[in-house]
C-alpha cells in the first residue's frame, strides 16, 4: 500500500470516528439538556478544534514542497500531494457542510429537514466535522498558494479573451470546432476562480464569527448580518459546487482530470488535445500567457 | 529561480510556519492551561428575577392575554404570536377543561442550553428573564423541540421566522409600560378574571407550583363564590358559611318579639 493510499485510508477513518462521535455527542447532549453541566453540542464542547485547524493547516503547508508539473512515461503529474490532500480535504468539508446545512435548513428561505433535538444535534455536530475539514483544507490551500506563488495562475487574466476561449471551448464540446489551446486551467476555471475564493473567504470569515458565538456574546446586530452573509454565501456556494461537480467530474470529458485527483497523474494525449497550451508549456521551456494563448488560437479558429 | 526569490519564498514560508506553529501552541496551551484553571466564580445560571402564576379555575378562556401578549409584542392580535398559550378542551369538564400554558423560566432552562447561537438566553439586563434575541436566532427551532412542556413555552414566529418566548415583557416596542420583572405584564394587566399573577418567589418545580389558588388572595370569597379548586365550597367557607347561619338564627331566636 502506497503512502498516498495510507494517507486516504486514515482520512476517512477519521471522517468515520467523528460522524460516531458526532451521532455519540448528539445522543448525550439530548438526554441531558437542561442539567447544568451537561454535554452540549460539539460546536460548544470541542470548538477549539475549529480554532486549531488553521494553525494546523498553516504549519503543516510550512513543511509541504510543491511539484512542478513534469512528464512522466506519457503522463504529466498534475497534482502532486498536497495538492490532492488540499482538494479532497476541502471538497470533503464542502460536501458535508453542504449536506448538514441544507438538513438544518436557512431560516425565512429553505426549511428544515431535521426535526427533534436530537436529530438537529446530529446535523449540527456533522456541520461541525464539516467545518473543521472545510478550515483545515482552506488554510492549507492558502497556505501553499501563499508560499508557491501560485494565485496568479489561477487569477483570470483578461476576462474578453477569457469569455471568448470559453465559448470557443464550448463550441467543440458540441462538435463545432477545435478546442482552442489552453493552459493548465481552463479560460472558465480562471473566471470562476474569483466566485470560488472570495464567497470560501465569505464564507469562513463568517462561519468563524458563528463558532465564536458559542464562547463569546456577540452583539445580535453583527450576528445577523454575519447569519444572513453566511447563509446566502451557502448558497452561492452550493450552486458554484453542483456546477463545479458537473464540469470536474460528470463529464466523461473530465474524468481523466478526476481520476488525476486520485492518481496526480493525467494522460498526456488528453494534456495535448484539452490543454494545448500547456502542452506547449510542459514540452519546451516557453511559458505563454494561458489565455492571450488561447484566445488568438480562438479567433483564428471561428 | 534567482537567490532573491529564494530567499523572499524562504522568508515567506518561514513566516506562515511560524504563524501556524505559534497559534497550535496557543490554542493547544490555552486548552490545556483551561483545564487546570478553575474559576472564583460559581459556574450556574442565575435564576430568574420573575414567574407568571395562572389559576386554570379562575380562567374562563376568554383568550384576553393572548390577544394582549401578541399585541403588546408584535402589534397585532395574532393567538400564534402569544407567548402564554391558553388551550380548551371542549370534551372535558371543570376543573380540567382549560389550560393556561405560560413559560416557566426554569431554574435550568433546556431552551436556553439546547440554544446553539445564544440567542435564547438569560438576560441579565432585564431580571434574568429567559429570552430569544432574534437578530441571533438561526431557526434552527432547538430550543421549541427542547422545552420539556407541552405545547412547547418557546415557539416559533412563523411571520418573523424566529424563536420566541415569554420575556414578562421586557421588550415590547408596542406597549408604552416598563415590563419585564420589575414592571408589568400585559397578560396580567389585561385579564379580566384576574386568573393571572406575578411572583418574584421561585415557585415549586411541579405542575402545582406554577397553576396555583389566586382565589384565596383576591376578591372571590368576598364575592361568596367557591374557593376550592373542584369548583365547590371549601370546607372552611363552609364552616363560615353555618357559623354565620348559627349565628343569624342565634341573633332571631334571642331578639324580642314583637
Amino acid at each position: 500500500m502506497g503512502r498516498r493510499s495510507i494517507v486516504a485510508v486514515l482520512l476517512s477513518l477519521a471522517v468515520a470516528a467523528g460522524v460516531l462521535l458526532a451521532l455519540k455527542s448528539a445522543s448525550a447532549a439530548t438526554a441531558a439538556l437542561g442539567i447544568r453541566g451537561a454535554p452540549r453540542l460539539l460546536f460548544d464542547s470541542a470548538a477549539w478544534a475549529v480554532w486549531l485547524a488553521p494553525f494546523a493547516a498553516l504549519f503543516a503547508s510550512g513543511f509541504t514542497r510543491r511539484q512542478e508539473p513534469r512528464i512522466i512515461d506519457r503522463q504529466v503529474l498534475r497534482h502532486d500531494d498536497a495538492a490532492i490532500l488540499q482538494h479532497w480535504a476541502h471538497a470533503a468539508g464542502t460536501l458535508i457542510l453542504v449536506g448538514s446545512g441544507i438538513a438544518l435548513g436557512i431560516r425565512g428561505f429553505l426549511p428544515r429537514l431535521v426535526a427533534g433535538t436530537y436529530a438537529d444535534g446530529v446535523a449540527f455536530n456533522i456541520h461541525f466535522l464539516g467545518a473543521v475539514l472545510f478550515v483545515f483544507g482552506s488554510f492549507y490551500y492558502a497556505g501553499n498558494t501563499l508560499m508557491s506563488g501560485r494565485l496568479s495562475e489561477h487569477l483570470p487574466h483578461d476576462v474578453g479573451s477569457s469569455l471568448r476561449v470559453v465559448a470557443a471551448h464550448y463550441s467543440a464540446v458540441l462538435g463545432k470546432g477545435k478546442f482552442p489551446a489552453e493552459g493548465k486551467y481552463f479560460a472558465s476555471e480562471h473566471l470562476t476562480y474569483p466566485i470560488a475564493a472570495v464567497g470560501s473567504t465569505l464564507i469562513l470569515l463568517t462561519g468563524l464569527i458563528k463558532v465564536a458565538a458559542h464562547g463569546a456574546n456577540i452583539p445580535g446586530g453583527l450576528m445577523g448580518a454575519v447569519t444572513l452573509t453566511h447563509d446566502i454565501t451557502a448558497v452561492v456556494l452550493g450552486l458554484y459546487l453542483v456546477a463545479h461537480a458537473v464540469a470536474g467530474a460528470l463529464v466523461p470529458w473530465s474524468w481523466p482530470l478526476l481520476r488525476s485527483m486520485l492518481t496526480g497523474l493525467v494522460p498526456l494525449d488528453y494534456v495535448r488535445e484539452h490543454h494545448a497550451g500547456w502542452y506547449r508549456e510542459l514540452t519546451s521551456q516557453t511559458r505563454p500567457e494561458p489565455d492571450d494563448e488561447a484566445a488568438k488560437h480562438a479567433a483564428t479558429a471561428s | 529561480m534567482t537567490e532573491e526569490t529564494k530567499k523572499k519564498d524562504y522568508t515567506r514560508r518561514e513566516f506562515v510556519t511560524g504563524v501556524g506553529g505559534l497559534g497550535l501552541g496557543a490554542v493547544l496551551g490555552g486548552l490545556v492551561g483551561s483545564s487546570f484553571l478553575l474559576p472564583d466564580k460559581v459556574l450556574a445560571i442565575p435564576a430568574s428575577q420573575g414567574y407568571l402564576l395562572v389559576d386554570t379555575k379562575k380562567c374562563v378562556g376568554c383568550d384576553s392575554c393572548m390577544l394582549a401578549c401578541s399585541l403588546v409584542h408584535h402589534g397585532s392580535t395574532s393567538f400564534s404570536n402569544s407567548r402564554i398559550q391558553i388551550v380548551q378542551n371542549p370534551f372535558v369538564t371543570f376543573p380540567n377543561d382549560i389550560e393556561q400554558n405560560q413559560c416557566r423560566q426554569c431554574p435550568y432552562p433546556a431552551c436556553v442550553d439546547a440554544c446553539p447561537t445564544g440567542a435564547n438566553h438569560v438576560d441579565t439586563a432585564h431580571g434574568n428573564v429567559r429570552t430569544v434575541d432574534p437578530a441571533k436566532c438561526i431557526g434552527c427551532e432547538r430550543c421549541v423541540n427542547a422545552c420539556p412542556f407541552t405545547p412547547s413555552r418557546a415557539l416559533w414566529n412563523s411571520q418573523e421566522k424566529h424563536a420566541q418566548k415569554c420575556d414578562l415583557c421586557a421588550e415590547t416596542p408596542y406597549w408604552n409600560e416598563k415590563g419585564g420583572p420589575g414592571g408589568k405584564q400585559a397578560c396580567i394587566e389585561s385579564c379580566p378574571m384576574k386568573a393571572i399573577s406575578f411572583t418574584k418567589e421561585v415557585p415549586v418545580q411541579k405542575d402545582a407550583g406554577y397553576d396555583v389558588n389566586l382565589r384565596k388572595t383576591d376578591g372571590t370569597a368576598e364575592l361568596g363564590l367557591p374557593l376550592g379548586d373542584d369548583g365547590k365550597y371549601t370546607k372552611s367557607q363552609v364552616d363560615a358559611a353555618r357559623a354565620a347561619a348559627a349565628a343569624m338564627a342565634a341573633a332571631s331566636k334571642a331578639a324580642p318579639k314583637h
